[in-house]
């Protein structure tokens, strides 16, 4: 099936000489610490946390509705530090999720309303299904599929996910359109 | 992906007779035909912990029962557990206190810790966990001896069998090695391995005796409350299928187990049609042959409501997905009688091939001594029809798109289509780079109820250039052949008039 135009209000959405393209109605906190490699979307409502620790997404990423983005935390016997988090290319955030992780890799799909918690590993090219709660420091290894609470292995990805998933970003950045 | 773009909707049917969606399905560049995942032999590559990603060579993997030296499942909600220091103040002897780390296993899910059940803190931070002893363990063992070598005796007896029939090759005039002319001459092989050959009768194993008498439930059972919160659940027990333990205070972490990376295998040639690199964090591919990079690419843009017995309209978006360019054609699908006269000339020409490949290997019969060598024979299955009613016609336009090469420089290039293509603009709606969007009419059935699928299907033909080099014919220029794939679309749901 393919994706549909997705319209937004122009006014809304600033445009980056890089293609990013960030709702005004997001809270990102510490913007000098986020840096968003081009061609990402960050729709309304959603909350990165730069003020925490660096933040970085890699290009044709898209943070959806509502999802917030939150370096993860370390304790140590005197108090706690935070530690970077870093996106790879061609990522997709689902509304609503929650992502606490240290690594996410290329070409990863979380769906809506996922925690992904403290600490977690996401390696290139695996799906996080919605509804999933993954507990703090999970590793998520390549070609997998997670799902329910908590996230275990429930299949595995074609061969072909990295063209499947770039192709994904690329047209919904491509139907990502404002409205007339 | 499958689930986000729904690519379940445009089905291509495999020579098998299944019908799977373009990511699932391969393309054997050898012999030009769709291979799905029933079609390939599977094959382990490599084994690999999901949490600590270490790669295991098989062997080893097997040893360790497919499971991780390190990482530990927690017995309680099934999650990785890791592990947590705590720094404890010793009294040491000399009237100072030494804080000494103190190592023990957590989840962070559902705040299960090995002191639970009572497992001493460890002083380093991986291993040292007391392994539970299997209570069959020696029964399995046992077992397994016993099954070994009554299949050594039925090695050895095949093989005598085999040594009246006299055969002659090359690797018998260059002596290949003695050990084996020994065996072919009937003699007994000397050094280690004769201790092995001489397996005499069957280890004493005492057969397990089916009984009538079953122990009666204890009597607290019917009396004692329940505490449900004590009872581990059926998830649980069947986690740990040695144990299987009743309740909470005996559950006992077990290792996490083994994923694996595998190799998939064309079974009619035995070319590879997918390798991945042994590296489990890595996600190239030695050889990928998977059908996205070589079948046309078809998916549905908009669809007009479906009514039964009325026209509508729907757009579907083709996409050339390889370096050349490809010419496509849309037939109806076979009748009955013209895909049964397909199938027979396809089991037919799989049947020349197989004895071919039987006359190749009764040459090489030295492989079937070395049995190390020789990979298992993959068996084939015959081409069977595809087993699905359609509920819609759908009316093939005429024509011929083609499709330019894929170039992936395209994206960046403002500087338009180039390529001047005569195409009808009643059917080919839009074009860019490598892309077209076709229109077609789809015509459900009369008599379908409201709600049910509309499932509509044809057959596509493309030109694909074939740059294997075919050793046997000596060419080396990219040849042009055509081919086609059945492909069942289900467009979506009838609604009322």
């Amino acid at each position: 099936m393919e994706l549909q135009d997705i319209f937004y209000n122009k006014v809304e959405y600033v445009e980056t000489a890089s293609g990013n393209k960030v709702s005004r109605q997001t809270v990102l906190c510490g913007s000098q610490n986020i840096v968003l490699s081009g061609k990402v979307i960050v729709q309304s409502d959603a909350i990165i946390r730069g003020d925490l620790a660096n933040v970085r997404a890699g290009r044709h990423c898209i943070i959806s509705k509502r999802a917030v983005i939150r370096p993860p935390f370390k304790k140590f016997s005197k108090g706690v530090a935070f530690f970077p988090l870093h996106m790879g290319d061609h990522v997709f955030v689902g509304e609503n999720s929650v992502v606490n992780a240290a690594v996410v890799g290329s070409y990863v799909y979380i769906g809506k309303n996922c925690v992904i918690g403290r600490r977690c590993v996401l390696k290139d090219c695996c799906v996080i299904e919605d509804n999933t709660v993954l507990p703090p420091e999970t590793v998520v290894p390549s070609f997998t599929r997670y799902a329910s609470s908590p996230g275990v292995c429930i299949g595995e990805l074609p061969e072909c996910t990295q063209d499947l998933m770039l192709e994904f970003t690329r047209s919904y950045y491509q139907h990502f359109l404002p409205a007339k | 992906m499958s689930h986000i773009l729904q690519s379940d909707v445009v089905r291509y049917a495999c020579t098998c007779g299944s019908l799977k969606p373009l990511s699932r399905i391969y393309f054997c560049r050898h012999c030009l035909k769709i291979r799905c995942g029933y079609c390939v032999s599977h094959e382990v590559d490599s084994h690999y912990c999901a949490n600590c990603l270490e790669n295991l060579p098989s062997a080893e993997a097997r040893l360790k029962k497919q499971r991780c030296a390190s990482c530990f499942d927690c017995p309680s909600c099934l999650h990785t557990l890791s592990t947590k220091a705590s720094t404890v103040v010793v009294p040491s002897s000399d009237e100072k206190t030494v804080t000494r780390k103190l190592y023990y296993l957590a989840c962070g899910f559902c705040r299960w810790t090995s002191r639970d059940i009572g497992y001493p803190d460890q002083t380093v931070a991986s291993g040292g966990w007391p392994e539970k002893e299997n209570p069959h363990a020696s029964r399995i063992y046992n077992l397994l001896e016993h099954f070994k070598t009554l299949a050594l005796r039925e090695k050895q007896e095949r093989e005598k069998k085999k040594k009246f029939i006299p055969r002659r090759n090359i690797y018998h005039l260059s002596g290949l090695s003695a050990a084996m002319a020994r065996k072919r001459a009937g003699l007994p092989s000397i050094g280690p391995s004769s201790l092995k050959d001489d397996v005499g009768g069957p280890a004493e194993l005492i057969p397990s005796a089916a009984t009538e008498e079953v122990e009666q439930l204890p009597e607290e059972i019917f009396t004692d409350t329940l505490n449900l919160l004590k009872v581990t659940t059926l998830k649980q027990r069947l986690a740990q299928p040695e144990f299987q333990p009743q309740t909470v205070d005996e559950l006992y972490p077990a290792h996490k187990c083994l994923l694996i990376k595998r190799s998939q295998r064309c079974r009619s040639c035995e070319h590879n049609v997918s390798k991945p690199e042994y590296n489990p964090g890595s996600i190239k591919f030695k050889i990928q042959l998977s059908a996205h990079y070589h079948v046309p690419e078809i998916r549905i843009v908009t669809c007009e409501p479906l009514r039964a017995g009325e026209k509508s309209e729907m757009i579907i978006k083709i996409c050339n997905p390889t370096q050349y360019q490809s010419s496509l054609q849309f037939s109806p699908l076979p009748s009955p009688e013209e895909e049964a006269e397909e199938l027979s000339k396809e089991i037919e020409e799989r049947k020349q091939k197989v004895d071919r490949k039987d006359e190749k290997t009764n040459r090489e019969d030295v492989l079937l001594l070395l049995p190390s060598i020789c990979r298992q024979v993959s068996i084939t299955e015959d081409p069977r029809p595809v087993n699905v009613a359609l509920t819609g016609d759908i009316s093939l336009p005429p024509v011929t798109l083609v499709l330019p090469p894929r170039d992936d420089a395209a994206e960046y290039d403002d500087s338009g289509d180039t390529h001047n293509f005569q195409d009808d603009p009643k059917i080919v709606v839009w074009r860019k780079a490598n892309k077209a969007a076709m229109k077609l009419v789809i015509t459900p059935e009369e008599d379908i109820s409201e709600g049910r699928d509309v499932i509509v299907g044809f057959v596509m033909h493309y030109t694909y250039i074939n740059t294997m080099a075919t050793q046997l014919l000596e060419q080396r220029e990219p040849q042009k052949v055509n081919l086609k794939v059945k492909l069942y679309i289900t467009v979506g749901k009838v609604v009322g008039k």
